[in-house]
């Protein structure tokens, strides 16, 4: 069994996923406005390896894509990861009824096409931000900008826990330290000594 | 520090060494010089208690039951709350290949029987099972068998196919009146390892191929190890009640499991941990959904 301390320490990373970069609400249909209309999905395709400008899209995913679905447990998601290293990185936001003035300046004019994206049903319109080439913090900024997404702003107890973590983290750097220096000592007397047991032996032997 | 061993004359010390061996193999490790020994066991009454408190030790057993800690200090989550963080964790997966796990912790002795049976969930996790059936080819079993969706049905073919190293299917389930041609051809050799030989005791030795064949591709076979049950219960777009009902029937079934063995046993569940492929595991704390918790409907697709 493993020691529950060990687990409740592991199960502690939950917090990354409610709190940091990406930890914000999309406009729902109830708070929905003209600028700002809701999100009902999100689908982000790229390719498999990162030259070629794919490396921002992949760490939005692994970094933003968590807390977005936490926060908005109704969005769907998706990730296609393809093979096609010349393709386009693209991230692809669904609204409902309307796309904002944002969104559609963001987007730009000369709208890249991706294949793999889901057809939007009837009601939704998409916009299509090409991620090629940028970072994941420009791709979230890019997306907070065009859905109007508002930030969650983490609560005491959890920057508290933030905080402790982190002291955890820093001490145990020098944890490692010190044990390595120990065992390093005894394994160095312990190589000593058999080298002097060697001697021994051959003094006998002689 | 000066001994008497590393003062007596070296012929002397010789002497000194044969007399103790018997002594010195029973006490001591063996990772110790002969000169160490020596001095260890005649001058330190010490080094000698000890040697005998260590003996002591390795007779007395461990614990007769797995140990399970106190759950007190454990965070637990309502299911609700458990899938939302879970299906942050597995965001952007494939969603066919990412499942729903329940890992049931039992509290059980470590010497007893174990629990093993297989279920059929109300909502089916999709696990595309192969099934091979060995029975005589061209009976009425035969045809059942291949109607209820086995995909590899006969005797001597099926036997050549796994002597070729062909074993195109994940389940072997045996008719009794194949038995005997099945222990002619001597499979145990390949098929026991992959744990797919038929036996009376595991129960893929069956009378009725058809319905047990039927079984197999809904149901999931679960058995105990170290005092846990791991089993998939779920995907990724099920429904917080389809999860439930999911979660209860294999409760129940394990609970009845337990209830079936023998009277003196004691078996119980102890903790129930809900996990997926890439997410951790959140121990359940039985509720369905608390206040906080979003709409069921948002908690379902992908």
């Amino acid at each position: 069994m493993v020691n529950l301390f060990k687990r409740m320490r592991k199960l502690k990373t939950i917090l990354d996923v409610r709190v940091g970069t990406g930890a914000a609400i999309f406009p729902t249909l109830a708070s929905a406005n003209k600028e700002f209309p809701a999100v009902t999905r999100l689908h982000l395709t790229y390719a498999q390896k990162i030259y070629g400008g794919h490396q921002g899209a992949r760490h939005f995913w692994r970094r933003c894509l968590p807390r977005l679905k936490y926060h908005n447990p109704g969005v769907k998601m998706t990730v296609r990861q393809t093979e096609e290293q010349e393709g386009p990185a693209a991230l692809t936001i669904y609204f409902a009824e309307r796309v904002g003035s944002t969104a559609n300046a963001i987007a730009g004019k000369n709208q890249i096409t991706d294949k793999h994206a889901p057809a939007p049903e009837a009601s939704e319109r998409t916009a299509v931000v090409d991620v090629k080439n940028l970072t994941w913090e420009e791709i979230w900024s890019r997306v907070q900008a065009s859905t109007g997404a508002e930030e969650v702003p983490a609560t005491a107890e959890d920057q508290a826990e933030q905080k402790k973590l982190q002291a955890i983290s820093e001490k145990a750097v020098k944890d490692r330290e010190r044990i390595q220096a120990m065992r390093q000592a005894k394994r160095d007397q312990e190589r000593m000594l058999a080298e002097a047991r060697g001697e021994v032996e051959k003094l006998k032997t002689m | 520090m000066s001994s008497y061993g590393a003062a007596l004359p070296s012929a002397a010390r010789g002497i000194l060494s044969s007399c103790r061996l018997p002594l010195r193999e029973k006490s001591m490790s063996p990772a110790f010089s002969v000169f160490q020994q020596i001095r260890g066991v005649k001058n330190n009454p010490q080094a000698k208690g000890k040697g005998k408190k260590k003996e002591a030790k390795t007779e007395r057993k461990g614990p007769r039951e797995f140990q399970q800690k106190h759950l007190k200090d454990m965070e637990q989550f309502a299911l609700c709350d458990a899938m939302r963080y879970i299906r942050a964790m597995e965001v952007g997966r494939e969603p066919t290949v990412s499942k729903y796990e329940v890992h049931i912790r039992m509290r059980t002795r470590k010497d007893g029987p174990v629990i093993r049976n297989m279920i059929r969930f109300p909502h089916a996790v999709q696990t595309e099972s192969r099934i091979c059936v060995i029975c005589p080819p061209g009976s009425k079993q035969a045809k059942d068998a291949i109607a209820a969706g086995a995909i590899l049905v006969g005797e001597d073919e099926v036997f050549e196919a796994v002597k070729a190293g062909k074993i195109e299917f994940d389940r072997c389930l045996a008719h009794p009146d194949s038995l005997p041609a099945l222990n002619k051809a001597a499979l145990g050799r390949i098929l026991g390892p992959r744990g797919l030989m038929p036996s009376v005791k595991t129960g893929t030795v069956v009378e009725d191929v058809a319905s047990r064949v039927e079984d197999l591709r809904g149901g999931t076979v679960y058995r105990e190890r170290d005092a846990v049950i791991r089993l998939p219960i779920g995907q990724m777009g099920f429904s917080p009640e389809q999860l439930r009902d999911n979660l209860r029937t294999t409760i129940e079934s394990i609970k009845k499991d337990a209830a079936g063995l023998n009277d003196r046993i004691n078996k119980e569940i102890y903790e129930v941990v809900l996990s997926s492929t890439h997410g951790s595991g959140f121990s359940l704390n039985g509720e369905f959904r608390t206040d906080n918790s979003p709409e069921t409907s948002a908690l379902t697709g992908v």
